[in-house]
């Protein structure tokens, strides 16, 4: 936020503090559309997404065109109002004759009060013209109004679809980079693990590999007691164990050696500190990059080799 | 020389941006010349009643002529007949009938105008969009100049103003963006003018602490300065400010100072003072982070001013083209046209104290340069000099153009002023020789 904003303060230059303060506003809200983009992608939101639910996409055009058109689509507009007053009541448009038609209605005007009072009918007509074109105005304005609240409604949705989708983007970015760095973490959790003479567990591993095996039994039982008093490292010796083992079985396959190893396995694994899961994931380590189980010639590799810098 | 100045309301309790503009320029001029203030019995600006008694008075050292107005205002008519000029075709009639709505419709202080053309040498008009600015001129068009304090709205584009804004002798514009608009309306480029704007009586001291202790003000606070109303951008300076508040931790505070005719938001964090006094104020403006100025009309922002005068930043409505220009031209002042706009400006001025600081003192040089008395009182008396030696040399200005005839005027010729205010340049001036 504001704090971490840099604007050099000694020659302070508006223009180019605004610029700064735009441009970061557009970083942190995403992709930041004109007006007409978001005008296009209102009309296609609406094809897209409107129409399938039976709603008129072109409802804004529809709308347009019966405030240009003045009423229904094909309807004749309506009539003008009728300015009315006593001289229409009167008067007469044919020039000459029309004066004097105008001059002898008068005269006998009152004669025509003798039957009725033709002055209330005058200004309750010029009163119903006035209320007309009050109500035209008043609908025109109204008509206006809910064009504008319409089109800013259609307009609003638009900008918050968008930005819902960006917004998932990035959920389903930072969820991906998330995993990546779990695994990666786990991952040098492991190597650092492996390093040959940089930890704990490289002095038993090595010395599981190198020194000439008397039993495997024997063995196994120093691992476990080693895993005894350095508990971090339990799950190393085990896997140092499980290594000799098969390397064992691949040296002297149907002897009594291979046999006896299996023959210890059910009553290792009841002490519930043999099996990979146990000892691995209760440390926390061990578990390759991918996350899977190392497969025989990945626990080998690990085991004997320079670990890969994952 | 001997000067008028007509304007609409004069008082020292009338505090109106343009009348308080021409009590102000009386006031300066006096010193130099023999100024006569021209105007109406009217306080309230809404109605125009009469409240003030016709005649002569004194108003801090300046004769002031009352004249009384013929007809308090209908506010449903103008409505109705604004509604009509501003938003569909009309005729020159229909015009002149709105402005007699708008009012103050004075016909006595247009008959002492004209009667007493020969006594001045010059009238000073203030608001070109009054019933006095413009028949007033139009009786005396020779000797007139006009201040207009115009604004983006529908009344610049109306089509009886043309002739005014070519007509009158010399014009003192508020803005370099006024006179963009005004030009581009009217073509009166060859009008003398000069963009002049205002200056302000800020006090040389003032006192901080007194105000936070007078009004129990303890944490720091931004302050908005005038009246609470729509028109100024209130409600949007509301809405802003509480979603700051809610965006961002920290005690900043909204004070607020003037009369109000909205509604406050209820939240601890908007203080509203009320109309308070010029003391206050000064020492208000003083003990801010910062003044805001939410208003999207504005053809010069006083207050604007007065706290770039105080050394203080201003964080102005970008919509408003004069205050962008303004907080561009001074490099003291923030703008925004967005509430993510309005965060991270407000956001900078509060965390950054020293940036604040050097823009405040922007603002102070700004104002010394530009709006400082000895500037504007000079731009005044050079510009009448010269307008009377042009008269005695014989060079009179272009004269006005005659109102179009009986038949004509009642022709409904006229597109809707809001589609011309729509087509006319708009955005800020970037340099003080009128660049945009």
């Amino acid at each position: 936020m504001p704090p971490e904003f840099s604007v050099r303060s000694d020659s302070v230059d508006v223009d180019q503090i605004m610029t700064q303060i735009r441009a970061r506003i557009r970083e942190k809200r995403g992709v930041d559309y004109t007006e007409e983009e978001l005008r296009q992608l209102a009309s296609v939101k609406l094809e897209n997404f409107l129409d399938p639910t039976r709603v008129r996409s072109d409802l804004i055009q529809h709308y347009r065109r019966l405030r240009e058109s003045g009423g229904v689509d094909g309807a004749v507009p309506p009539p003008e109002n009728y300015a009315f007053d006593d001289h229409l009541v009167y008067g007469s448009a044919r020039g000459f004759s029309g004066r004097l038609i105008t001059s002898i209605r008068k005269l006998l005007n009152p004669v025509l009060k003798l039957f009725f009072n033709p002055n209330p009918i005058i200004q309750v007509l010029n009163r119903q013209g006035a209320i007309n074109e009050y109500t035209r105005e008043q609908f025109e304005r109204t008509s206006a109004l809910n064009y504008e609240v319409m089109h800013n409604l259609v307009l609003e949705l638009t900008r918050l679809s968008i930005e819902v989708k960006n917004l998932k983007m990035r959920v389903e970015s930072v969820s991906g980079r998330l995993d990546f760095s779990d695994r990666r973490a786990r991952a040098l959790e492991s190597v650092v693990q492996y390093r040959p003479g940089t930890g704990p567990a490289a002095e038993p591993a090595a010395t599981a590999v190198s020194a000439p095996a008397p039993s495997t039994a024997q063995t196994a039982r120093r691992d476990v007691e080693a895993a005894g008093v350095a508990a971090p490292v339990k799950g190393e010796a085990q896997r140092a164990r499980r290594r000799r083992r098969r390397r064992g079985r691949s040296a002297g396959a149907g002897q009594p050696v291979a046999g006896g190893a299996a023959a210890e396995e059910p009553g290792e694994a009841g002490d519930g500190a043999d099996t990979p899961d146990a000892g691995g994931r209760d440390k926390g380590i061990g578990l390759p990059f991918d996350g899977r189980e190392p497969g025989p010639a990945e626990a080998l590799s690990r085991g004997t080799g320079e670990p890969t810098d994952q | 020389m001997k000067l008028a100045v007509v304007v609409q309301r004069y008082g020292l309790d009338i505090n109106g941006g343009a009348e308080l503009h021409a009590r102000y320029v009386a006031e300066q001029l006096a010193r130099r010349a023999d100024v006569h203030v021209l105007t109406t019995c009217a306080r309230d600006y809404i109605t125009w009643r009469n409240e003030l008694p016709a005649g002569e008075s004194d108003v801090n050292g300046v004769r002031v002529r009352r004249f009384p107005v013929r007809r308090a205002r209908d506010p449903q008519r103008f409505g109705r007949r604004s509604h009509h000029v501003f938003g569909s075709a009309h005729s020159v009639a229909d015009e002149l009938a709105w402005l007699a709505s708008e009012g103050p419709a004075s016909a006595a202080l247009i008959d002492g105008i004209r009667r007493n053309e020969a006594s001045y040498d010059f009238f000073l008009f203030f608001s070109f969009r009054y019933y006095h600015a413009y028949h007033g001129i139009r009786a005396a068009a020779s000797r007139s100049l006009l201040v207009p304090t115009a604004e983006r709205d529908g009344a610049v584009g109306l089509s009886i103003f043309g002739p005014i804004f070519r007509g009158v002798r010399g014009l003192m514009y508020n803005s370099f963006e006024e006179r963009a608009m005004i030009q581009a309306v009217s073509g009166n480029d060859a009008v003398p003018h000069v963009v002049v704007g205002v200056g302000s009586e800020v006090p040389a001291r003032t006192n901080p602490e007194r105000f936070r202790q007078k009004y129990g003000i303890t944490s720091p606070f931004v302050v908005y300065v005038g009246r609470i109303d729509e028109n100024k951008g209130c409600p949007e300076l509301f809405s802003h400010f509480e979603r700051y508040t809610r965006a961002l931790r920290g005690d900043l505070s909204l004070v607020l100072m003037g009369t109000s005719i909205l509604p406050i938001p209820d939240n601890p964090r908007i203080r509203h003072l009320g109309f308070v006094s010029d003391e206050d104020k000064f020492d208000g403006i003083a003990a801010a982070e910062a003044l805001i100025m939410p208003s999207y009309f504005e053809s010069l922002s006083m207050v604007a001013l007065e706290a770039w005068a105080l050394g203080k930043p201003v964080l102005a409505n970008g919509r408003c083209d004069v205050l962008q220009g303004q907080c561009l031209r001074s490099n003291a002042g923030l703008f925004y046209e967005s509430l993510p706009e309005f965060v991270e400006t407000l956001g900078l001025l509060q965390s950054n104290r020293h940036l604040a600081a050097r823009m405040g003192e922007n603002g102070r040089e700004y104002f010394r340069r530009h709006y400082a008395w000895p500037v504007i009182v000079r731009k005044y008396m050079d510009t009448l000099n010269r307008l009377r030696a042009e008269d005695q040399a014989g060079r009179p200005g272009a004269g006005l153009e005659p109102l179009p005839g009986w038949f004509t005027r009642r022709r409904a010729l006229q597109p809707p002023s809001e589609t011309i205010v729509a087509t006319l340049p708009s955005g800020p001036v970037r340099g003080l020789e009128g660049r945009r």
